[in-house]
């Protein structure tokens, strides 16, 4: 049986990061966790994230892996009766955990490096069509991609810094 | 007295701490004083509880030992006790008319609650205005009129019914007009009704049939109300009555013709589960029993005049009559019950759910009619269009209801609905066949509820704490979905051949257009607004208008049952004299200064003030006239008429504008000048 106390203090940093409680205000209906895409394979369960913030146990949550789980495929918000968000609440612990330097997951910073790199989410990939050939850009001669504006990389360092 | 050719006068000040609901915020003891120092002010004061016995007795015993004759009573709103400080004042033998009520609770202290310094200078600048306006008042007279000794009840549901049959027993004529072509309502659709599991119908026709039967209740059916005029006490009302095409003195009810009838119609009453014909009899227990032709699907009446007449040749009463044209009937009320009811929530708004999209997910209503012997199935508890026998049935809860996106009150009836069809589904089929309920919350709370939820446990239901995200459907028409469950923390995956929606209540779409028939106020959620929460809960905002079942709020029978005697109460306190006392405010003419402009004609909402050509000494002159059991005394015309000739008692300009100079001016200080 793992015993916890509220910690109110970090409760009180969360909904600061979400502007108020409208984002937690759940009712524990279960139909974000019933529907999450990440709840089979990954366990995540919005509810519970939700209900651990509303009582103030969020001292494990920016170290836990599970919050780094959500597909962001934003079904929780569109269903929730209450107009709750644990999407949200998810997004406001990434970036607690960020600020805490706590482990991100590689993936993670891969993603973030390519953006400043080449202002891109992922690098262009070589596919296979219907009729089994593959082709890449350049097979398709479709022209280069520029890698971003320096005003671009600054701009995003700087917003990165300021977090 | 007089002083200075001027009527000098001893103006009472009572500040009222209601408990710590003003005096929380405003410092009433520094309000007191100051009032102490406006002119003309005798005596000011405060107590705890001015609206108390008490404090009531402190104005009368000021007004008969200090010569008290002008009351200023600074505490709630003046709807909630002008009534009583009135009523006090007048025991005196003072003009009731000389009080003035300012409000420091609802106007200062509700809603200035972080600010108490400036929310005690609001309350003084607003008894400085109640003092300016209140040395002006008038001494008023209530005026006493004859009121109509019937009753307008709009809607025939269970709420109408019930307050009409206590009406007419009481006494009263009754006009009870029922849009559809029988009366009976939401409940006639029900199959039972919890927690008793008593059948809908045993207990409702016999109610429907002395309705129909009473001398003193007149049966509108197939009618809308049109018009509304007048006010609380003599009201004209018109109501339109469409054409049945069949004649309802000559029709037996015999169904000859709904057999001959080629034309298929969805049956709206089996919430279009089955069909019908384009004439038909409303339902099986229909009240009147007369047939109605559907004009919008009858051949005859839609496309031709020569085609078709299957049923008028089928008929042997010669009830059919294709030519019978619309009536409207004007009838003359003393009051008006709105029992128009509620309709249920479209679940096909929830996209999620599938409703409308699979054929097996169906409403609530739905399954009632399913469960129903009278119904589609005859009362076998299988998948609505095809029959089918069932191997999992799950109920949803608190669909369109506790959600924000759509309606955010509670249905209030939805979880007791779910546990008796629940419990019926149980008795009716196989013991193999798993029943689900997916559940938020299930709130059982009234006389005999928690045992019934109790009994639908013993009855092997299961009971899911949480509810599906999404519903998908197989080709082979059967459902799935995945849903959490709060108890064992485990998704559980269910495959089902029937859900049902907990669909909640909603307002009925008339009430928009009756709303504005009757000048009756809708709250936040579209419901009628009652005149008070609590202490008002049967009466609108509208004296003469009441409000009776689930058009004021999502309601189960026993409440309906219970607000519509009620609504027949007040109906009864209020008319039962013959004769009430109105308030005194209507507009006022003065003929030496009109010049029959019309301007104030042109601008009256109510139509309640005519011009007349009256002789005069220097010959004939054009003159505005107020029609006193028109006027509604909104005082719209009295800023309007460009000579000042048209005056509201209790609202004339001086009085009006002393108030105002009252708000603008520095802080007066009585000896500072």
């Amino acid at each position: 049986m793992s015993m916890a106390k509220p910690n109110l203090e970090a409760r009180g940093k969360v909904l600061t990061k979400l502007h108020g409680r409208e984002m937690v205000n759940c009712f524990q209906c279960m139909k974000c966790t019933s529907g999450c895409t990440a709840l089979k394979l990954l366990e995540l369960k919005p509810h519970e994230i939700i209900k651990l913030v509303n009582l103030g146990f969020v001292d494990e949550l920016p170290t836990s892996d599970i919050i780094w789980t959500c597909v962001t495929c934003l079904k929780c918000v569109e269903r929730c009766p209450q107009k709750a968000s644990p999407y949200h609440v998810i997004m406001a612990l990434r970036n607690l955990a960020v600020e805490k330097e706590a482990k991100v997951p590689e993936d993670y910073l891969k993603a973030v490096s390519h953006i400043l790199e080449t202002g891109l989410t992922d690098t262009p990939k070589k596919i296979v069509t219907r009729k089994l050939q593959t082709v890449d850009r350049d097979s398709l001669k479709l022209p280069k991609i520029k890698p971003p504006m320096e005003s671009f990389q600054s701009a995003l360092m700087k917003a990165m810094e300021e977090k | 007295m007089v002083r200075d050719g001027f009527i000098v006068t001893k103006i009472g000040v009572y500040v009222c701490h209601c408990g710590l609901n003003i005096a929380g915020v405003v410092d009433v003891e520094k309000v007191a004083e100051y009032a102490k120092n406006l002119p003309d002010v005798a005596v000011s004061r405060h107590y705890t509880y001015m609206c108390s016995e008490p404090g009531q007795r402190m104005v009368q015993d000021d007004i008969k030992t200090l010569g008290i004759d002008r009351i200023v009573i600074a505490a709630c709103s003046p709807k909630m006790h002008e009534d009583t400080f009135r009523r006090a004042v007048s025991e005196t033998g003072l003009n009731p008319y000389l009080t003035e009520i300012v409000n420091l609770r609802e106007h200062v202290s509700w809603v200035h609650t972080h600010e108490p310094e400036k929310a005690t200078e609001k309350a003084e600048g607003l008894v400085r205005m109640g003092v300016a306006r209140v040395r002006l008042l008038e001494p008023l007279k209530n005026r006493r009129v004859k009121v109509e000794k019937s009753v307008l009840i709009v809607g025939g549901g269970i709420a109408g019914i019930q307050s009409s049959l206590d009406l007419a027993n009481a006494g009263f004529k009754v006009y009870l007009v029922e849009k559809s072509p029988s009366i009976g309502g939401r409940m006639s659709q029900l199959d039972k009704t919890f927690p008793t599991l008593d059948c809908s119908a045993c207990i409702l026709t016999p109610k429907m049939v002395d309705a129909a039967k009473h001398r003193n209740i007149m049966l509108l059916t197939n009618a809308e109300v049109m018009e509304v005029k007048g006010f609380v006490g003599n009201y004209e009302v018109s109501i339109f009555k469409k054409p049945r095409y069949v004649d309802a003195k000559k029709c037996v009810g015999c169904e000859l013709c709904t057999r001959v009838c080629p034309v298929k119609v969805p049956d709206e009453f089996n919430e279009n589960l089955s069909e019908k014909r384009a004439i038909s009899i409303h339902s099986a227990h229909a009240v009147p029993k007369i047939a109605m032709i559907n004009p919008n699907y009858c051949l005859r009446l839609k496309y031709n005049k020569g085609v078709c007449a299957k049923c008028q040749n089928a008929c042997e009463a010669m009830a059919i009559n294709f030519e019978q044209k619309p009536e409207v009937n004007q009838v003359k009320v003393g009051a008006i019950i709105l029992a128009v009811g509620s309709e249920v929530f479209n679940a096909s708004k929830m996209a999620e759910l599938g409703y409308g999209r699979f054929k097996n997910v169906i409403s609530n209503i739905e399954f009632e009619r399913i469960s129903d012997a009278s119904g589609p199935t005859g009362g076998k508890i299988v998948t609505p269009k095809d029959h089918k026998m069932l191997k999992t049935i799950v109920f949803v809860q608190c669909v369109g209801s506790r959600d924000k996106r759509f309606h955010e009150y509670c249905c209030r009836v939805g979880c007791m609905v779910t546990l008796k069809q629940a419990i019926l589904a149980r008795e009716k089929i196989e013991e193999n066949v798993r029943i689900y309920v997916c559940y938020i919350d299930l709130r059982a709370f009234g006389k005999g509820y928690e045992e019934f939820y109790r009994r639908a446990r013993d009855m092997d239901i299961d009971f899911i704490a949480g509810i599906p995200s999404e519903i998908h459907g197989s080709p082979d028409g059967s459902l799935y979905f995945d849903v959490y469950d709060k108890g064992t923390n485990k998704l559980l995956q269910i495959t089902a051949d029937l859900v049902v929606l907990g669909t909640g209540l909603v307002p009925n779409r008339d009430m928009g257009h009756l709303s504005a028939l009757v000048h009756a106020s809708r709250s936040a959620d579209g419901f009628f607004l009652e005149a008070h929460p609590k202490l008002k809960p049967l009466e609108s905002a509208m004296s003469g208008v009441f409000l009776a079942g689930a058009c004021q709020g999502p309601k189960d029978i026993p409440d309906t049952v219970a607000q519509a005697s009620g609504a027949a109460a007040k109906v009864i306190d209020l008319l039962s004299n013959g004769e009430i006392e109105l308030e005194p405010l209507k507009a006022v003419v003065n003929k030496e200064l009109c010049s029959g402009c019309n301007i104030c004609g042109s601008i009256c909402p109510f139509a309640a003030i005519e011009i007349h050509l009256e002789k005069a000494e220097e010959g004939a002159k054009y003159r505005a006239e107020v029609i006193e059991a028109m006027c509604q005394g909104c005082g719209l015309c009295c800023p309007a008429c460009p000579s000042g000739a048209i005056k509201m008692p209790q609202f004339t300009t001086s009085q009006v504008l002393s108030q105002v100079e009252a708000a603008l001016a520095e802080p007066l200080v009585k000896g500072g000048k």
